[in-house]
């Protein structure tokens, strides 16, 4: 009973030390984690029974003995490859620097392990490579404003569908390339700049021309309105000052027409009063109405006072 | 009385066994403890194999190692990524903070950009488990997520009007290749810092908002201009036509008031003729004489009249 319960124990114990052992494979038990990839080999024999690709994380086997049976394990992840940067030749002869980046993965870890026997290292060297090829092929093929405008999605959708097949034998999958930055050469970005600043000023010439020609227009347009404004005013002031003539005029004859005899008499009064000034000299014989009272007083009639000095 | 002391000895030997022993387990069980921070995720993983994220901070067990393990990951920290470089910083930019800051827009200009993204965790296993390089993957991702956004945008749109836009959608671009790649990571926020046009062509550029300025400032100096020169020519306008309409009133006014008074005279002469006569002429005379020169002579005395008539003074009679 006693020895039952120890051999239990013990042999979990063994069990956990295994399970511990497994993760630097070494022992029975081979523990892959979740971004690993191993490779069980048997005398260096795949199709072995005692072979195995493990592709998923957990727990297997090996024949524990170190030199017959070996295991390999690559990072299962999606791998970032920066790229240094390259100076292209583009269909339109323009030669801009292009950065990109890979993200890619193995596929197949057995035909990656025959391709790189080296390892990671190798292997994304070759990477790069293939890629670059590619980016210069597929960039050589297009324009400089595709790349960096127009197509640049499809361009680089292309390059990486390319290179994944190009790499496909060695069981790489490409997933991404991504151009992060294109640089244009010197003279390029020098003729960019003085375009640039060509189209600026004519930018700012437009703008000064139509505050002018605007500031011209609102001026000339009040202008004319006040001109405007002053001759009709004008127009209407003289047909009330004429109206106002008429008007009078028509008063003073409907006034003067009733009585006709008497208003020549008031009017000649009238013009004798203005016209008859300190130049004139009258000669007045005594008979005259004015005298007549002298005449009559002369004549022994006085009838009324006389005329007051 | 020998077999029996040997017989507790092994009693006591069992006893003490079955102790260690649970005393073993026990301790091997207490490997499972871990303390989790506040801000942090667990990652569990059984015999290799992912089973569980575990959120919650405190004192945490899990299945002791080897069965189980754990790696402990910062979630909730926002995490900020800077590329570009400031325009007010002090220091001249550097040839390669003004590589990382040229991107060419949709009409073949350059521009400057500085622009900062903002991120977090938010899947705590794809950030460990899935993904190589996350930090040096998302650098380049948002570098070219966000050329691709300002190069189908044209430069004054991306100066002005677009920041806004263009922030948005390099966010969703990159939020949406990072998870392509299963990194794991939460693009909070992509901002703009500074967009500038190039050293090389600021003057240029500054000069078309200058330019904008002086229209500007000529449109309302002329607006100026006709607001003083309109109420202006009004005030005359209505002054000129209330003048004449003075002049039209008092006109009428006083011919009607001269014409009743010539009625009232004409009434008053119709009824009394001479005398009226009479009157009208003697106040004229009065007025013209005293004026004059006046000589009175009685016609046909046979004086010759010698008149010298230059002498025009009132100084005789």
């Amino acid at each position: 009973m006693r020895r039952l319960l120890i051999g239990v124990v013990l042999l979990a114990a063994l069990a956990v030390g295994l399970i511990w052992l497994g993760r630097w494979n070494i022992g029975p038990v081979v523990i892959t984690a979740e971004d690993e990839l191993k490779i069980i080999l048997l005398l260096d024999d795949p199709e072995l029974p005692g072979s195995s690709i493990r592709t998923e994380a957990g727990l297997w086997f090996r024949v524990p003995i170190p030199v017959i049976s070996r295991v390999i394990t690559f990072d299962k992840r999606h791998q970032y490859l920066n790229s240094e940067p390259l100076q292209i030749q583009t269909r339109d002869s323009e030669r801009p620097m292009i950065d990109h980046y890979v993200i890619w993965h193995i596929a197949d870890p057995l035909r990656f392990l025959e391709s790189f026997p080296n390892g990671m290292q190798e292997a994304a060297r070759r990477v790069d490579a293939v890629v670059r090829a590619e980016v210069r092929k597929v960039i050589g093929q297009s324009t400089l404003e595709e790349v960096v405008t127009t197509s640049r999605i499809e361009i680089m959708r292309q390059i990486a569908e390319l290179s994944d097949e190009s790499l496909r034998d060695t069981g790489v999958a490409v997933a991404d390339v991504r151009i992060n930055r294109t640089e244009l050469p010197r003279t390029t970005e020098t003729n960019v700049f003085a375009r640039m600043t060509t189209e600026r000023q004519r930018l700012a010439r437009k703008y000064r021309a139509e505050g002018d020609e605007e500031g011209r227009r609102i001026r000339a347009e009040a202008d004319r309105e006040a001109r405007v404004l002053v001759v009709e005013a004008t127009r209407e002031a003289e047909i009330l000052r004429g109206e106002g003539d008429a008007e009078s005029a028509r008063i003073y004859a409907e006034a003067h027409s009733q009585a006709a005899e008497f208003y020549g008499f008031v009017r000649r009064l009238e013009a004798y009063r203005k016209t008859i000034g300190e130049q004139t000299t009258l000669v007045l014989p005594p008979d005259n109405e004015f005298f007549e009272l002298l005449s009559r007083y002369r004549e022994g009639v006085s009838a009324s006072p006389g005329p007051r000095r | 009385m020998a077999e029996e002391s040997r017989g507790v000895g092994r009693l006591l030997m069992g006893a003490t066994l079955i102790l260690v022993l649970i005393g073993g387990i026990a301790a091997w069980l207490s490997l499972g403890f871990y303390q989790l921070p506040p801000g942090r995720s667990a990652v569990v993983l059984r015999l290799g194999a992912h089973v569980y994220d575990e959120p919650n901070p405190g004192l945490r067990w899990h299945w002791p190692p080897p069965i189980e393990t754990h790696e402990i990951i910062e979630v909730a920290k926002l995490n900020m990524e800077v590329f570009g470089y400031r325009a007010d910083s002090a220091a001249e930019p550097s040839e390669q903070e003004r590589v990382e800051a040229a991107m060419q827009t949709s009409d073949n200009n350059i521009v400057h950009v500085s622009f900062v993204v903002q991120y977090r965790i938010k899947d705590a296993f794809a950030s460990r488990y899935q993904l190589a390089d996350p930090l040096d993957t998302l650098r380049d991702a948002a570098q070219a997520s966000l050329r691709d956004v300002v190069g189908r945008n044209t430069i004054d749109d991306v100066l002005s009007e677009k920041r806004g836009v263009v922030e948005d959608e390099s966010a969703e671009i990159l939020q949406n290749v990072l998870d392509d790649y299963q990194s794991g990571l939460q693009i909070d926020a992509v901002e703009l810092q500074d967009v500038q046009p190039p050293p090389a062509v600021r003057a240029a550029f500054d000069d078309v908002l200058a330019a904008f300025q002086d229209r500007n400032r000529a449109m309302n100096e002329a607006e100026g201009y006709a607001n003083e020169v309109l109420p202006a020519a009004r005030a005359r306008a209505i002054e000129a036509v209330a003048s004449a309409r003075g002049y039209r009133d008092a006109t009428i006014a006083e011919a009607t008031g001269k014409a009743a008074r010539f009625s009232a005279l004409a009434g008053e002469y119709v009824k009394e003729p001479e005398v009226v006569r009479t009157r009208l002429f003697l106040e004229t005379m009065e007025e013209v004489l005293p004026r004059v020169n006046t000589v009175i002579m009685e016609p046909g005395t046979g004086v010759l009249p010698y008149l010298p008539l230059e002498r025009s003074r009132g100084d005789g009679r």
